[in-house]
């Protein structure tokens, strides 16, 4: 701290040196800029849940439209109806023509990546599904 | 008639550094624990590379159920891997107290791990009547 010269009525007046202080905000503001870790950018998928109990999925709706995400030959594979693709783009294609209204079933094996189960259900909104469900494999 | 100094006063301007530096050393200290409790929450993962749905208008998560490719379920770093046990527990706790919906959990599960775990977890959810999920992706 340091003091100014006292003046004609002998008080001493305390001065503070605001350069040290500013020094200390910066060195602390570059430390947290350096520290931080910067999270990527995320965003979710929403899809609504359903347990497979028995055939109460395909009673429950009229028509269902199922992709079955299982593994075949220790390959992932999507499949639907009697077709099945082993790449998310050709699946892409047949949903767009699909009717949407319905809404469609995702149900993934547990032996399949989260990553190929993931792409299926993304493929399904980016085709134009509002109603798109999950359904995990049987305990 | 006695009159004073005619001498005209200076105003020196004082600035009160002790508010201040209150504040500053407040601020800090909230960003440090702000910081270490987003941490907790969030460990380092490779989620799937998907645009997701692009929805702003869901509420912000507070439960975070974290999955590893190898199948570990970690909810706060500093604990370390749970078991479905542990997680149910957690849940049920949450529920109880009314503090979730299905817009508070979010599952973040690493895209090379297999789906298994991610399928106990929403049969879990799917227990405590949670009718949807919300499965985090990696924005492109």
């Amino acid at each position: 701290m340091q003091f100014a010269k006292s003046n004609r009525r002998g008080i001493n007046r305390a001065t503070l040196s605001l350069s040290s202080m500013i020094d200390v905000t910066f060195l602390l503001l570059i430390y947290f800029i350096v520290t931080t870790v910067l999270s990527k950018p995320e965003d979710q998928l929403n899809p609504a849940l359903l347990i497979d109990q028995g055939s109460v999925v395909e009673d429950s709706l009229m028509d269902p439209q199922i992709i079955y995400v299982q593994t075949k030959n220790l390959q992932p594979v999507y499949k639907l109806g009697s077709q099945q693709f082993s790449d998310r783009s050709a699946l892409a294609e047949v949903l767009k023509v699909l009717p949407k209204e319905p809404g469609i079933i995702i149900k993934a094996d547990d032996s399949v990546t989260v990553g190929f189960a993931v792409a299926a259900i993304q493929e399904s909104r980016d085709a134009g599904f509002t109603k798109v469900t999950y359904v995990p494999a049987s305990n | 008639m006695a009159f004073g100094s005619t001498k005209s006063r200076v105003i020196v301007p004082i600035v009160e550094m002790t508010p201040m530096i209150d504040i500053i050393f407040l601020l800090i200290i909230f960003f440090m624990v702000a910081a270490q409790f987003a941490q907790q929450a969030r460990v380092d993962l490779n989620l799937p590379l998907e645009n997701g749905e692009q929805d702003e208008s869901l509420q912000e998560s507070s439960f975070i159920i974290n999955i590893l490719d190898n199948g570990d379920v970690i909810i706060d770093s500093t604990e370390g891997a749970i078991s479905m046990v542990v997680l149910e527990n957690r849940i049920r706790e949450e529920v109880e107290q009314g503090n979730l919906t299905w817009e508070n959990i979010l599952i973040r599960a690493d895209e090379n791990g297999a789906a298994g775990t991610m399928n106990k977890v929403f049969h879990l959810l799917n227990k405590y009547n949670f009718s949807a999920a919300k499965i985090a992706t990696e924005s492109n």
